[in-house]
């Protein structure tokens, strides 16, 4: 009687405990059904209805758009161009903002918090703004271009309306998200064995390279996802500053949604740039595996 | 029992006009979308407003939207419960908008001023009928360009090298460009897919600094950062004006088309009766008058006397000029358009 009652005792705990991290679960689980997986299953559904050449949905099914998206080299092209175009910018927004977080992140005092408050103000304006504020520093007659032409520069660079323009937006808009990625893996760099590092006989390049880079990667690889993602998904910036001549994932889901009306096509679309973050979840996994 | 009714019957005498002055003094509101920006403000002056007067009893709240497709792309959200009575979108939406079964037809004998339209304001397939004409203009920096421009060619010479701005395909400013070159060189028009157009565009398009000109193409135009372009006439005389002449527009010798937008009645509209009322207006002589005068789209009911001052700004007395166009066909190509343009027109400006 005794015995059954300790074996039922440990199994009642367990089954409470379960209970109520299901109960704690099922928020964030409605949540997610509500705002997440019914818009995507409804993204699905219209990926697949008919429309005639007009615009207008007919009501009936056809997977012409996905026979469409898999047939046509534009859209391979148009895929291609998104992830190198993501990749470059997170690259570029990687390199820009790792000495930042570094040196923020080994700052103290009031310095740290007035240098952190400026990296993170640019996101209290919105993007829309900060492009327009490149419009006016890279088009034919801004700063870039004045300073060129007074030091006597005969044609101005065309540092916009193109792909240029596209990344140099892309990378400035996305720092921010970067450096507050570093500075949160940042976190295990400890620099007391820098200093080991150091008294052992390596020079401040060897340290760098063996010791803080490798402690610092989940931060990067986590900084390197954000930006990826959040550059994939952009269409302000590259509709601004891309001149029309950029063609991206993004503003060709905005194009055929809000102008030319194909919404199955968009839909179509929509979920080739949800595959690709999956993909990128997936690889940024592997990475953080790897690195311990 | 007549005791009762007695008091009943003197109770509702009593009561009764208070109940009718009370229903009475409440007004009906109907939810009229159209166009934001320029076209909000113009519109609700000169036709909202005075509609609201003429009728105390009806309210109309104006819903802006950026575009037709945004319109259409509410109205299809709400198609279980509209919330929208009267919209005014381009006649190639509203077209969807028919077939998807969310306007209704508009019919001459609840609103007469039907009758009184130009025969090419209605159309054998939209519910909706023409409300407004605009046409396609080339826009220019009176400063920088000297002498005026006369010929969309003067869009492809040397001088405006990095300095044309032009809404590229699948905007239909780009498309309506195209459509001219078409004609210009013979193309047949929706059979040929309009290839004599894009094959017209590869002198324009290396001098073309952006495709995508925002906010629109008239901004970068008068702040200098473009010289010379494309736009819509109405925008074009209202940013003419409010530029103290910065900016200019006029009908190339090549020709242009004619931009439509149509008044439609949403099918199940909560205010039908009074969106009926609304459109009866907005399709009036006095209305389609003001709003001319306001904005200089030409007028699409007969009967409406234009002063002289805004109908010479409108297309109305450039008519021989004016390539046909059936917005709807073209619909129909616009993808195979659309996939010229992308591989034959936009490496060139790259």
């Amino acid at each position: 009687m005794s015995a059954a009652a300790t074996a039922q005792g440990p199994d009642q705990s367990r089954r409470g405990t379960t209970f109520a991290a299901t109960t704690l679960l099922v928020p964030i689980l409605l949540i997610n059904a509500i705002g997440f997986m019914l818009p995507v299953a409804n993204l699905a559904v219209i990926s697949v209805s008919e429309i005639r050449s007009s615009g207008a949905m007919t009501g009936g099914w056809s997977i012409a758009k996905w026979t469409t998206v898999a047939t046509d080299p534009f859209y391979w092209e148009l895929l291609a161009n998104t992830v190198r175009t993501s990749l470059i910018v997170t690259i570029l927004t990687l390199i820009v903002s790792y000495p930042i977080a570094l040196c923020l992140h080994r700052m103290s005092g009031a310095w740290k918090s007035i240098l952190l408050v400026l990296v993170i103000s640019p996101l209290l304006l919105s993007s829309v703004v900060r492009t327009y504020g490149w419009i006016a520093i890279l088009s034919d007659r801004g700063l870039v271009n004045s300073a060129l032409a007074a030091l006597g520069a005969q044609e101005p660079l065309r540092l916009m309306f193109n792909q240029n323009g596209v990344i140099i937006g892309l990378t400035e808009i996305l720092m921010p998200y970067m450096i507050l990625a570093l500075l949160a893996g940042f976190g295990r760099l400890d620099p007391r064995v820098e200093e080991a590092a150091a008294t052992l006989g390596a020079p401040p390049y060897r340290v760098f390279w063996r010791v803080v880079l490798p402690l610092s990667l989940p931060g990067v690889a986590l900084g390197s996802l954000l930006t990826f993602v959040l550059a994939i998904s952009s269409f302000i910036t590259p509709k601004l500053l891309g001149g029309g001549r950029v063609f991206l994932l993004a503003t060709e889901v905005y194009d055929q949604a809000i102008v030319t009306l194909d919404w199955p096509l968009a839909a179509t679309l929509s979920i080739i740039v949800l595959v690709v973050f999956g993909l990128a979840l997936a690889v940024y996994t592997r990475i953080l595996r790897q690195i311990g | 029992m007549k005791r009762r009714t007695f008091v009943a019957a003197t109770t509702s005498l009593i009561v009764a006009p208070w109940i009718n002055r009370a229903s009475a003094q409440q007004p009906v509101t109907i939810n009229v979308m159209a166009y934001t920006g320029l076209f909000q403000d113009r519109y609700t002056a000169a036709v909202v407003e005075p509609f609201m007067r003429a009728n105390p009893g009806i309210r109309v709240n104006y819903s802006p939207l950026p575009n037709s497709a945004a319109m259409i792309g509410q109205l299809r959200a709400q198609r279980a419960a509209p919330q929208v009575d009267v919209v005014i979108l381009d006649v190639t939406v509203a077209k969807v908008g028919t077939d998807e079964g969310i306007f209704s037809r508009l019919d001459a004998t609840a609103i007469p001023e039907i009758n009184e339209l130009y025969p090419n304001a209605r159309f054998p397939n939209v519910g909706g009928v023409a409300v407004t004409f605009d046409n396609l203009v080339m826009i220019y920096n009176t400063d920088a360009v000297k002498p005026p421009p006369t010929s969309l060619l003067d869009m492809a010479t040397a001088a405006m090298r990095g300095r044309v701005a032009i809404p590229g395909l699948p905007d239909i400013q780009g498309m309506s460009l195209v459509m001219i070159l078409d004609k210009l060189n013979g193309g047949p028009g929706v059979e040929g897919r309009f290839a004599k157009g894009i094959e017209a565009m590869a002198p324009i398009a290396p001098n073309v600094q952006t495709w995508e000109p925002r906010p629109d193409v008239y901004a970068p135009i008068i702040n200098g950062q473009a010289a010379i372009g494309i736009g819509w006439n109405a925008r074009a005389q209202v940013n003419a004006d409010t530029s103290n002449g910065k900016l200019a527009a006029l009908i190339p010798k090549e020709g242009t088309v004619f931009q439509i937008n149509v008044i439609n009645q949403v099918q199940g509209a909560p205010q039908a009766q009074a969106a009926q009322r609304f459109i009866s207006y907005a399709l009036s002589a006095p209305a389609q008058k003001a709003f001319t005068e306001s904005m200089f789209y030409a007028p699409t009911n007969a009967k409406a006397e234009i002063a002289p001052s805004a109908i010479d700004r409108t297309a109305v007395k450039f008519l021989d000029r004016v390539v046909p166009v059936d917005w709807i066909a073209v619909a129909g190509v616009r993808d195979q358009i659309m996939d010229q343009w992308r591989r034959r027109v936009i490496p060139l400006s790259r």
